[in-house]
Parts: structure tokens; C-alpha cells; sequence
């Protein structure tokens, strides 16, 4: 007689799975109307957002004090901020509508000012040269001064993609990031190299609509999620390696794991998927928790189990997903908290969510107009 | 003498002997409230509270106006009856109970609010028993009452207060030689110089003049220190050896002179004048002289923000950080090498001694203040949790007057007042809990603030004079009687 109970697998107590973001620790006041995206910066102690108001602005994290604020516009929505990785130069990737800025802020030491416009600034010599790389009948995108205004606030490149833009990711060692535009069809997918102000538009025979790309975190590999699919490419061969098939009806986001063989999707239709890339095309793990969207999904990048998701229900789900290096052993994925806090406003909840950097803290994004801390 | 055993009951008069009673052995350091003749072994009902045998003390002391004790056994405060004690700690009731006692603390009075214009950061006192109130000795020593507050601000400003709020002097502003961001850290050296430091990475130090009529003062440049390549968020001073100790966002401690004339030169690369973006803003102000120097050593070891560092209480070459990296590191300054760390399990936001104890309290981000022997010989990480918290905990300040006394200042929105001696044994340790808990009066009644918003305490110090001093995202310093807490006459 064997007793069922002996079967299941054991969980480890919540307890033991500490820390975990539990409280809200500090609100971030002062944007007008929805923030729409926010991450931390590298060094773990800045929080940039932005948001429907036409900002970017930065904060100090732990005390929730604005420390910086530009206006990139006023008609649109600024809906992504990105921090350029590493911490020899501090670079700003923002997308307000059809166009993407880069900006070096003034608020850091002399040293790293001057190499973030260091960074910035070489590409000038190639972009003079005219280089139309790709051999369309659109002409080629060309990088540009956004004009004093800007350029005294740090804001020093600007160009535009025809069509908004919905996704930035930037590649580990910072000289390249993607972009999304899903409106822009053939070349709604979008890779930029940082030291040429070179824009390439190399998926132009993707099916489906674009939702998010990514690169892989240590292979030289690209993953680009369609509604259904989320497809990944070989950059060294140029050539598709497999699709991914969650079975959801609207990827909304996607994040692979640090370790580079797990993937979480999130999607509208309220599912959040754990994929095993070595197991399977077919998630391992299906997770229903939310009532409304899943908005926006993210694994902790600095070591830590953890992995967290956001939903326009209002509320973040933050989960203990622990990898093993053994092929034959699948990740232990525990629910641990739901975050609750940001209100509602016309259907929309929390847009955005990011983790720090080391610690076992989370910032989200709400519709509210209020980003949160929580630690 | 002959010891006989007196029987008593809450009002100390002898009564018949009941089932369940203890023998109390009543005892007091402290000479001023010592029994004038040793009663020996007292049986007393295993029912009584600490009520009860303040006021069995006071009758034995026979005193005209009651005082409030408490009363420690085996170093932890009594807050149970006797018998439930005695069943907690599994002691039998024919042993015969050591106490130990003193007077009782009473909660800390509001006394008078400082409003500023913007978010405080920080905040210093100089007074006849402050640090750098005893350096400057009986020459520079204020007179009780002539006492002065150092304000830091998120406005850049530097004030100094008389403590009937009146604004003596601020510092000039970003375009006159002030900083040119958020200052997160000010102190005193002497009752003529401070110092202070912030956002704009670099620490500055101050000439502070008064009139003696008090009508006129300034505060003016002295020099400016350049090292640090992120946010400078806490200072340490130790006037009699001309040095400071700054803890930095970039990861890093620095060690500075406090004198111009020896200090190192700055590094060019680090001044404003070196990115032409920020020349061209400094051309919008008068152009300053002030003279710019650089660090004697810088420690690095850390590998996150610092967030406070102090030097030993008993020896200035040594000092200690607490970071972001969960660590509290032990320096030795002459050789500027990082000699011991301390790992934790949590950030750790904010550093202060207990000297008589041995042990540094630290407070983290997961909302408690954990206490650690940084000795070689100490065998545990923590040796008590002080828990109660609901935020960071980001400023800590010893007790003037106890040695086992701390106040602490958290993104909650409150003061916690702690005696390391009212803890209990839980299963992961010692675990202390907060004897009072202060407010911040500008938001009284308006229930708790999610996130601690608006209410959020940055700066806490503890002045034998004046008391405790906090300052926060109220704009407000707000002044409570410290000095008071340990009673004088019943509360
Ligand atoms: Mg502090």
C-alpha cells in the first residue's frame, strides 16, 4: 500500500522561500495620467518611469524623490523606458510614439556624463556617411539632434520608427537594442546598433503580428513573441532554430531566464506559461491567477528564484521559480504573494513591472499614475 | 543583619502567606534610588506585575511621590506576572528571584515642530553634551538652552536653528558656492563648523559665524570635497584627529582631512569644470572660490551602495559601513583595509554603537534593527532583532543617557525608542520589542500612510538636553523630550 499523499511533490514552506517582496515600501507621485513602463537602473539605485504625460523621469528608489524629469512630447505617450545595461556610462532609451530618444542625464558624476555622450556621440561620423543598408524602397532611418531644447536636458539622438513603438530590449553588452512597432508590419521588428546609429530591419518576412523581441541572455539568439508564437532565431546563421507555442490567443510579454533554457509568456487572455526550452515547445507550467490581462512578466535578473507578473486586475503575482541545472528535473514554481494596491482606472491596472537589480524588490507601473516599491 | 523574610502584597503590607508565592531578591545600581537598608529575600504573590512591585519598591523606599519602576530579571524587563514568567522560563517558585530595578521610561513628550520648505534629510544637534559640543570643551561649549540644530534639506540648503525655531542662518545657494542638489547628510564638527553632503556627490564643509548678541549669522563656504562618483548619504566626524568618514552610493567609503591645508588635492576629472555641459550651466551663477580637495584614501570592498559608516566609539582608527550588500564591514583606517565583514540577510540601511555593549545596531530594509558584536570572538551574526517596524529603518541614535537605549527613524513614518534589555526569546533568537513609539505630529490622527507617504523619517538624532530630534518628508524637524523619558516624578 503505497499512500497517495507520498506521491505528491513536497513544497517548500513560504517560510523557507523568503525574501520576497511583501509590502509596499514607497509610492512614486507625480506623473500626469497613466505610467505606462519603468525599470531600475543597473547600479540598483535610480528608478526611471514614464508614462502618458510625455515624461521620462527618474527617482531616487528608496525614498520616492523625483530627481529628474524631461518632456519628450505632449500629444503622445512616452510608452517605454529602458536603462542601456552596465554601469561605466548611463544611458536612457525612451519611445514616444513613433520615435525612440537616447539620452545621457545630466544628474550622474562628470566621468560617466561625458562617456554616456562618449557613447552616444560616436555614431555621428557613420550616420554622415548616409549608409542605406537595407535595400528597400523605404529610405533608410536616419538618426538625428532633437534640437536644443532637448539636447540641453541630455536627450542627444533621436529618430523615428513610422509607427508607435510598444517595445524596447536592449542586448547584455549595450551596443545593440530592439525595438517593436506591431502596426508596422514587415518591419514592425527593429535592431539598432548603438556605435553606427544604425537601424536594420531584419525580420521583414515575419508572420503574424510583432507583441515583443528579446535577445537571449547569453546565446547569440533573438526571440520575437507574435499573438500566438513566439519564434527564435540563430543571429550567427541567420536562420529560425524553433517556435514557441505557448497555446495562448495574445502574448502580451515574454522574459527568458537568466540561465537561458526556461521562458516565461504572459498574456491577455490571462494565462501566465512557464516554457522549458529543453523540454518542449509546449509550456511546462500553465498558471491562472489573475481575473483580468497579464500585462507585463519579469524574472529576477540578479540571482534571486523569483519571477512576478502584472494585470490590469490591479495586482502583481510574485512567484518562487527555481531552476536546476539538471536536465532531468523540472523547476519548482510556488506562489508566493499578490501584491495589491494600484487601483483600476478604465479597465487598466498595473502596465508594467520591473525587479531590481540584486535585491528582492519589485517596482510596478500603474494606470493609476502611481508607480510602487515593494520590498 | 539579620535578614527576615517580609510577606507582601501589592501595597507592601505584610499579609498571610497565599498558595502561590515567590522570594525576591530586590537590587539597584543606580544609587540615588537604592533601598536605604537591604530587606532581603521578600515573598510576594507569583501574580504580581510590574505595577505591583514599583509599588512595593516605593514603599520601601518610602517615597513622597511614587516613581515608576521596571524591573529586570536575568537582564530582560519583567512584562508578565511573576507566575507567568516563571512558567515561560521554566524556573521553579522556591528559587529565589534576583530583580533588578530602575526607574521606568515615560513616553517621549511632543515638544515644538522646525517647518522647512522641502524634504529633510538630516539632522544634527550641538549642545554642552554633544560629541562636537565636548570636543570644542568649556571654550566653545554652549550653555544649557543656548543650544543649536543643524537642518540638511532636499532644497540644497543647510540651516542652523536656535531651539526656539528661528532660522539663525542657511547655507548660500547652488549658484553662490552651495550645493547644487539634495543634501542627504549634515553634521557637526565644532560649534563653528559643519559639515554636509548629498546628491551632488560632493561633501562640503562650513565656516559658521554668530554674533554673541545671536541677531546675525552665516554659514560660508570652506572647501569643497570631490572623490565620490554617486550620492554622499552619510557623514562621520572625529574632530580631535581632523577626520571624516562619508559612506557613498558609488560602493565606496571615504576617508577626508578636515583641514584644508593638508588635505589632498581634488581629482580634476570629478570637478564640475571638467564636462563642458556642466561649465556652461555653472556660468548662470557667480563663480565661487572655494578652495577643492580630494580624499586621503578611499576603501572600497563593498559591492552596493554604502549607506552609513561611524567610527569606533573608543578608537577613531577604526571604523564601520553597513551596505546595500547585506554586510557591515570593519576598517582599519591607517592601512585603509576592510578587516572583517559581517553578512546579514537583508540591506542594511543605517549603522550606530552601543559601546558599553559591544554592539553595533543596524537598521534594514525588511523593517527591523538587527544588533551584531562586531568582535573577532563574537560567535553568533545577530545577537537580537528589534522588530516592530513596518518600513526601513534609515536612521539610528544611541541614548545619551542609557547605555542600553536607542531611537530609531523608519520610512513608516514613526520613531521607535528601544531598551535592548525589553526582548524575549523566540525560536530564531532574541527578539527586543519598541517601548514607544513616536509620531510624526504634523499628520496625528490621520491613520497610517500607505508606503509611509509624506510621513517617511530620514534623520533621527538624541540629544541629552534637548532630546529626540527627527526630520522627514513632512518638512518638518520635530523635537521630543528625550531627556524626560527616564522619569523624575510620577508620570
Ligand atoms: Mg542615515
Amino acid at each position: 500500500n503505497i499512500d497517495p499523499e507520498s506521491l505528491l511533490p513536497k513544497l517548500p514552506s513560504l517560510e523557507e522561500l523568503k525574501p520576497f517582496p511583501t509590502t509596499c515600501a514607497t509610492l512614486f507621485r507625480g506623473h500626469d495620467g497613466r505610467v505606462r513602463s519603468l525599470a531600475v537602473d543597473p547600479s540598483g539605485f535610480w528608478l526611471a518611469s514614464s508614462g502618458d504625460d510625455g515624461t521620462v523621469k527618474v527617482w531616487e528608489l528608496l525614498t520616492g524623490r523625483q530627481i529628474w524629469s524631461v518632456r519628450l512630447g505632449s500629444e503622445e505617450a512616452v510608452n517605454v523606458v529602458r536603462w542601456r545595461p552596465g554601469t561605466e556610462a548611463v544611458i536612457l532609451s525612451a519611445a514616444i510614439g513613433e520615435n525612440i530618444y537616447l539620452i545621457a542625464p545630466p544628474f550622474v558624476d562628470p566621468e560617466i556624463e561625458t562617456k554616456g555622450r562618449e557613447v552616444l556621440d560616436a555614431g555621428w561620423g557613420y550616420a554622415a556617411n548616409g549608409a542605406t543598408i537595407n535595400a528597400t524602397k523605404e529610405p533608410a532611418i536616419q538618426w538625428t539632434r532633437p534640437g536644443s531644447r532637448l539636447e540641453d536636458e541630455g536627450v542627444l539622438v533621436k529618430f523615428s520608427l513610422r509607427k508607435t513603438v510598444k517595445v524596447i530590449s536592449w542586448h547584455r553588452r549595450g551596443e545593440y537594442f530592439s525595438t517593436v512597432c506591431p502596426q508596422a508590419q514587415s518591419s514592425a521588428v527593429a535592431i539598432h546598433t548603438i556605435s553606427k546609429h544604425l537601424t536594420q530591419l531584419p525580420f521583414r518576412k515575419l508572420k503574424g503580428l510583432a507583441q515583443s523581441a528579446s535577445f537571449h541572455p547569453s546565446k547569440p539568439i533573438f526571440l520575437i513573441a507574435t499573438q500566438r508564437v513566439i519564434r527564435s532565431y540563430d543571429l550567427s546563421k541567420q536562420e529560425l532554430v524553433k517556435i514557441i507555442q505557448p497555446g495562448a490567443r495574445w502574448i502580451s510579454s515574454f522574459d527568458v531566464h537568466p540561465g537561458g533554457d526556461n521562458l516565461i509568456v504572459g498574456t491577455y487572455d490571462r494565462r501566465l506559461l512557464w516554457h522549458d526550452l529543453d523540454l518542449s515547445v509546449r509550456p511546462f507550467k500553465t498558471l491562472r491567477y489573475h481575473k483580468k490581462a497579464i500585462r507585463a512578466v519579469k524574472y529576477h535578473q540578479g540571482g534571486l528564484p523569483l519571477f512576478a507578473d502584472a494585470s490590469d486586475d490591479g495586482s502583481l503575482q510574485i512567484f518562487h521559480g527555481k531552476v536546476v541545472g539538471d536536465m532531468m528535473e523540472n523547476a519548482t514554481i510556488v506562489p508566493l504573494k499578490v501584491l495589491r494596491g494600484h487601483t483600476v482606472k478604465k479597465e487598466l491596472g498595473v502596465l508594467d513591472l520591473d525587479w531590481h537589480p540584486s535585491q528582492p524588490w519589485l517596482v510596478s507601473a500603474g494606470a493609476d499614475g502611481i508607480c510602487r516599491l515593494w520590498t | 543583619m539579620a535578614m527576615e523574610t517580609i510577606i507582601a502584597d501589592a501595597n507592601g503590607i505584610a499579609a498571610s502567606t497565599s498558595p502561590s508565592q515567590v522570594r525576591v531578591q530586590l537590587s539597584t545600581r543606580y544609587p540615588d534610588i537604592s533601598l536605604p537598608e537591604n530587606p532581603g529575600p521578600i515573598l510576594v504573590n507569583t501574580n504580581f506585575r510590574r505595577y505591583a512591585l514599583s509599588t512595593l519598591v516605593n514603599t520601601l523606599l518610602q517615597s513622597e511621590r511614587p516613581i515608576p519602576f521596571d524591573f529586570l530579571i536575568n537582564g530582560t524587563f519583567l512584562r508578565t506576572s511573576l507566575d507567568e514568567y516563571l512558567t515561560a522560563n521554566g524556573i521553579s517558585a522556591e528559587t529565589t528571584l534576583a530583580i533588578e530595578f530602575v526607574r521606568a521610561t515615560i513616553p517621549p513628550l511632543y515638544l515644538a515642530s522646525f517647518e522647512h520648505d522641502d524634504w529633510i534629510s538630516s539632522v544634527d544637534v550641538i549642545s554642552e553634551s554633544s560629541p562636537a559640543g565636548k570636543w570644542a570643551g568649556s571654550a566653545g561649549a554652549r550653555r544649557l538652552g543656548q543650544e543649536r540644530m543643524l537642518s540638511g534639506s532636499y532644497d540644497g540648503l543647510l540651516r542652523i536653528w536656535s531651539m526656539s525655531s528661528e532660522v539663525l542662518a542657511t547655507s548660500p545657494s547652488a549658484g553662490s558656492g552651495g550645493h547644487t542638489s539634495s543634501i542627504k547628510t549634515a553634521k557637526y564638527i565644532s560649534p563653528s563648523h559643519v559639515a554636509s553632503a548629498g546628491l551632488d556627490r560632493t561633501i562640503r564643509l562650513w565656516k559658521y559665524s554668530e554674533d554673541p548678541d545671536g541677531f546675525t549669522a552665516s554659514i560660508s563656504p570652506q572647501v569643497e570635497l570631490y572623490g565620490h562618483k554617486a550620492s554622499v548619504d552619510s557623514l562621520a566626524v572625529h574632530q580631535p584627529s581632523s577626520r571624516l568618514l562619508s559612506a557613498s552610493a558609488d560602493h565606496s567609503l571615504g576617508l577626508w582631512l578636515t583641514k584644508r591645508s593638508d588635505a589632498p588635492a581634488a581629482p580634476t576629472s570629478l570637478l564640475p569644470s571638467a564636462n563642458s555641459r556642466s561649465s556652461k550651466r555653472r556660468k548662470l551663477g557667480p563663480s565661487t572660490s572655494t578652495p577643492q580637495r580630494g580624499p586621503l584614501s578611499l576603501l572600497r570592498s563593498h559591492t552596493a551602495p554604502v549607506s552609513d559608516t561611524i567610527f569606533a566609539p573608543n578608537d577613531h582608527t577604526v571604523a564601520y559601513s553597513t551596505s546595500w550588500d547585506h554586510s557591515l564591514k570593519t576598517w582599519d583606517l591607517p592601512t585603509s583595509t576592510c578587516v572583517d565583514t559581517r553578512s546579514t540577510s537583508h540591506s542594511l540601511l543605517s549603522l550606530t554603537a552601543l559601546p558599553s555593549l559591544n554592539l553595533l545596531a543596524a537598521g534594514t530594509s525588511a523593517r527591523h534593527i538587527t544588533l551584531i558584536d562586531p568582535r573577532a570572538s563574537a560567535t553568533t551574526i545577530s545577537a537580537m532583532t528589534l522588530r516592530g517596524h513596518t518600513n526601513a529603518v534609515v536612521s539610528l541614535a544611541a541614548d545619551p543617557d542609557s547605555n542600553y537605549g536607542l531611537v530609531s527613524g523608519s520610512h513608516d513614518g514613526t520613531c521607535r525608542v528601544w531598551d535592548v534589555r525589553s526582548s524575549r526569546s523566540e525560536k530564531d533568537g532574541r527578539v527586543g520589542e519598541s517601548l514607544y513609539v513616536v509620531e510624526r505630529e504634523s499628520m496625528k490622527g490621520k491613520g497610517r500612510k500607505i508606503g509611509g507617504e509624506g510621513v517617511k523619517v530620514f534623520g533621527v538624532a538624541w540629544d541629552k538636553g534637548v532630546g529626540i530630534v527627527s526630520a522627514g518628508e513632512d518638512k518638518r524637524v520635530q523635537v521630543n523630550r528625550g531627556k524626560g523619558m527616564v522619569a523624575e516624578k510620577s508620570a
